[in-house]
């Protein structure tokens, strides 16, 4: 029975990209709810993790490599997070459009580096071995990449969401949006805070990067598509939580896919097309903070 | 005082603009006559950011070759090449063409990747009446509907390539075919051209998509309606990094080992098919060009572009080199190089006998040309496309 195939495969695929969306767009979400930065740079991050995974793995990834690429994309996303927090901190009390005119200037040479280190061809990578088959869902082969996707990214969005809402770190996080002075009351820094959400939202654009390597495979002009995907999540999700984001990007990865296995005559008005339509009804996006505090 | 000042004023401005517009038309009209009789100036339009730059870097690869292996002369006058980028489409090339044609004051204009920046600057191009001999971009309205006297093309039309492939599966035994493309131009002019070649062998149709340009990353949704169309093969064309990314994801979900897929070149030409891999190994393409054609010319062309640039040549390149052989036979019968005195000459070119992609000739400015049929394979560590059989000549407008 295709109906019920394509149905099945275009809902598992809906939850692998979805849940890609997610790593990638909590970054973005986390560095403006939290440090009100507009990082338009978050997309160029997503691009060099995947042009890592290429250069470290090349064509055909190995566990060693995969391994090594990992390690590099976090020492990187760390030391390129933690840049973009001493760049922005002299415009924190300026307004979202300068942020976003030096974000946006940083995302520019940003791609000029990557294209002037890496070329302009497509840098494709594939899994690893064991991952670079398919398996047999509903009676369709699937690829078991995007299987694995599912649980690997579930296990990332799990941690970010227990880091943010359950540790005492994520209290500081959320202290300091809240009440930056009594945090420096009580003795914490707030600009190592500051240092620390931008360390943290980084390190999740750059591994989204990597993961998504074999899908999206690293090219110039891909980290504009994706920082406009990330946007779209971040506005609809609404900004200060992980929550937010996390049913914004599950919601994006079923549109993107059960709605252009359905309706692909609409497949390029679907994205937007949701986008406006959460807008009219929630203008503030689905879950927003309060001014001032927690809902 | 203020009044007259401002009738002054604008008596003044007008003056100006009357004179800069003549002199304008005049210093173009006087090209000619500073240029010489010994010299050309060549305006190589090409892009050198963005999606389209892997294309530009070939398009004057090949320029560059038949220039150095011809003394640097076309049809004996000494060239100069001003290269302007031509970027990812109109609002960047249109501007570059403009700057070539006044500023630099180019003779003659090559290149053009995007068929909207083609489209863009025929206007510009005609009241200049400068010749533009564009090397790749296809829409077919290019030399049809909207055609110039100015505007020739050495490339090809989306759908010619198109029905290279349709007219070839009609006559070998596949019957039902999904077809997909992206949703611009390009995409639907190759989906019109295979259809009608297909159909009018026999072939049916069962299904055909559109993904939005540039707004697909994820083909699965259309991947699950061509494996439930009960095709017994799939044609497409993409280009750049999407044919990259069908390639790939066409392989991933296993639709490689069932339905076959047949392709317009372009998905495997050049830069893209080094990226695809494995995943693009046994695609099945029409072009009318491989670095893998065996004949004399092609073998020495191979050769020279190898030891130059250490890669196998693509038809970007062998598009610009014809360009530049067509340019030179015209610009020798014609000893002119304004734009009515070249095409006229072009007009009367006949055959190219001696091209890397074999015997070719302009019907309507556009070339008719033969057509291969090509597989992926692996020579010497690297994927090629060999040649599996001549499928003959196509007209540009089929």
């Amino acid at each position: 029975m295709p109906t019920t195939q394509i149905a099945v495969t275009a809902m598992v695929n809906g939850l692998a990209i979805g849940l890609l969306l997610f790593i990638t767009a909590a970054g973005l979400s986390l560095i403006f709810g939290m440090m009100d930065v507009l990082n338009l740079a978050h997309g160029a991050l997503f691009l060099t993790g995947a042009y890592l995974a290429w250069w470290i793995g090349g064509e055909q990834q190995t566990w060693p490599s995969l391994a090594r690429a990992v390690v590099a994309v976090v020492v990187l996303g760390a030391a390129a997070g933690g840049l973009l927090s001493l760049l922005t901190a002299p415009l924190s009390r300026r307004s979202h459009l300068e942020q976003a005119l030096l974000t946006l200037g940083i995302a520019l040479v940003a791609a000029d580096v990557l294209s002037a280190l890496f070329g302009d061809d497509v840098r494709a990578t594939e899994p690893p071995a064991g991952l670079d088959g398919t398996v047999t869902i509903a009676g369709w082969s699937y690829p078991s990449y995007r299987l694995a996707l599912v649980g690997v990214a579930a296990l990332l969005a799990a941690a970010v969401y227990w880091t943010v809402e359950r540790t005492s770190l994520g209290a500081l996080f959320r202290a300091t949006v809240s009440d930056r002075d009594m945090v420096a009351t009580v003795g914490v820094d707030p600009r190592l805070v500051r240092g620390g959400v931008f360390v943290l939202g980084s390190v999740l654009a750059t591994l989204a990067g990597l993961l998504g390597a074999p899908i999206y495979h690293a090219r110039p002009g891909l980290d504009t598509t994706i920082l406009v995907l990330a946007l779209v999540v971040v506005v609809v999700g609404g900004l200060g939580s992980i929550r937010g984001p996390l049913i914004a990007a599950l919601l994006f990865g079923q549109v993107e896919s059960v709605g252009r296995a359905v309706l692909p005559g609409l497949a390029s008005f679907l994205l937007f097309g949701t986008l406006a339509a959460v807008l009219v009804v929630r203008p503030r996006g689905l879950f927003t903070l309060a001014p001032g505090g927690r809902r | 005082m203020t009044g007259i000042n401002r009738r002054t004023f604008l008596g003044l401005t007008a003056g100006l603009g009357v004179a800069g517009l003549t002199g304008c038309g005049s210093s173009l009209g006087a090209t000619a006559v500073s240029s010489g009789t010994d010299t050309v100036k060549v305006g190589l339009v090409i892009p050198q950011a963005g999606v389209y730059t892997p294309l530009g870097v070939d398009i004057q690869r090949g320029w560059d070759l038949w220039l150095r292996q011809h003394d640097g002369r076309l049809g004996g006058r000494r060239v100069t090449t001003v290269v302007a980028d031509e970027g990812e489409g109109p609002q960047t090339g249109v501007p570059a063409v403009q700057k070539l044609l006044q500023n630099d004051r180019v003779d003659v204009l090559v290149g053009v990747v995007s068929s909207a920046t083609a489209l863009g600057v025929r206007d510009l191009v005609t009241s200049a009446r400068r010749l533009l001999v564009i090397a790749n971009a296809g829409a077919g309205a290019i030399t049809s509907t909207n055609r110039s006297p100015y505007i020739w093309r050495t490339s090809f039309t989306n759908a010619q390539v198109a029905a290279a492939m349709g007219r070839h599966l009609a006559t070998s035994g596949v019957r039902r075919i999904y077809a997909i493309a992206p949703d611009y131009v390009a995409g639907t002019e190759a989906i019109k051209g295979f259809s009608n070649a297909y159909r009018a062998g026999g072939g049916t149709i069962v299904g055909q998509s559109q993904p939005p340009f540039g707004k697909t990353q994820d083909y699965q949704p259309f991947l699950s309606r061509i494996q439930s169309s009960g095709a017994q093969g799939t044609f497409c064309f993409f280009g750049g990094a999407e044919s990259v990314a069908f390639v790939k994801q066409y392989a991933q979900f296993g639709l490689s080992r069932t339905i076959p897929l047949y392709a317009s070149g372009f998905l495997v030409e050049g830069g893209v098919l080094g990226a695809q891999g494995q995943a693009a190994d046994g695609v099945l393409s029409t072009l009318h060009y491989t670095s893998e054609l065996d004949n004399p010319a092609n073998v020495a062309f191979g050769q020279a572009y190898r030891a130059a640039y250490d890669a196998a040549p693509t038809a970007y390149a062998v598009q610009a080199w014809d360009a530049a052989e067509v340019l030179s036979r015209a610009i020798a019968q014609a000893d002119a190089v304004d734009g009515d005195s070249l095409a006229g000459a072009l007009d009367s070119i006949g055959v190219i006998t001696d091209s890397p992609r074999g015997p070719w000739s302009f019907t309507q400015q556009s070339p008719r040309q033969n057509f291969y049929l090509r597989r992926v394979q692996t020579r010497a560590g690297a994927p090629v496309n060999s040649v599996v059989a001549d499928l003959g000549p196509l007209d540009p407008q089929s």
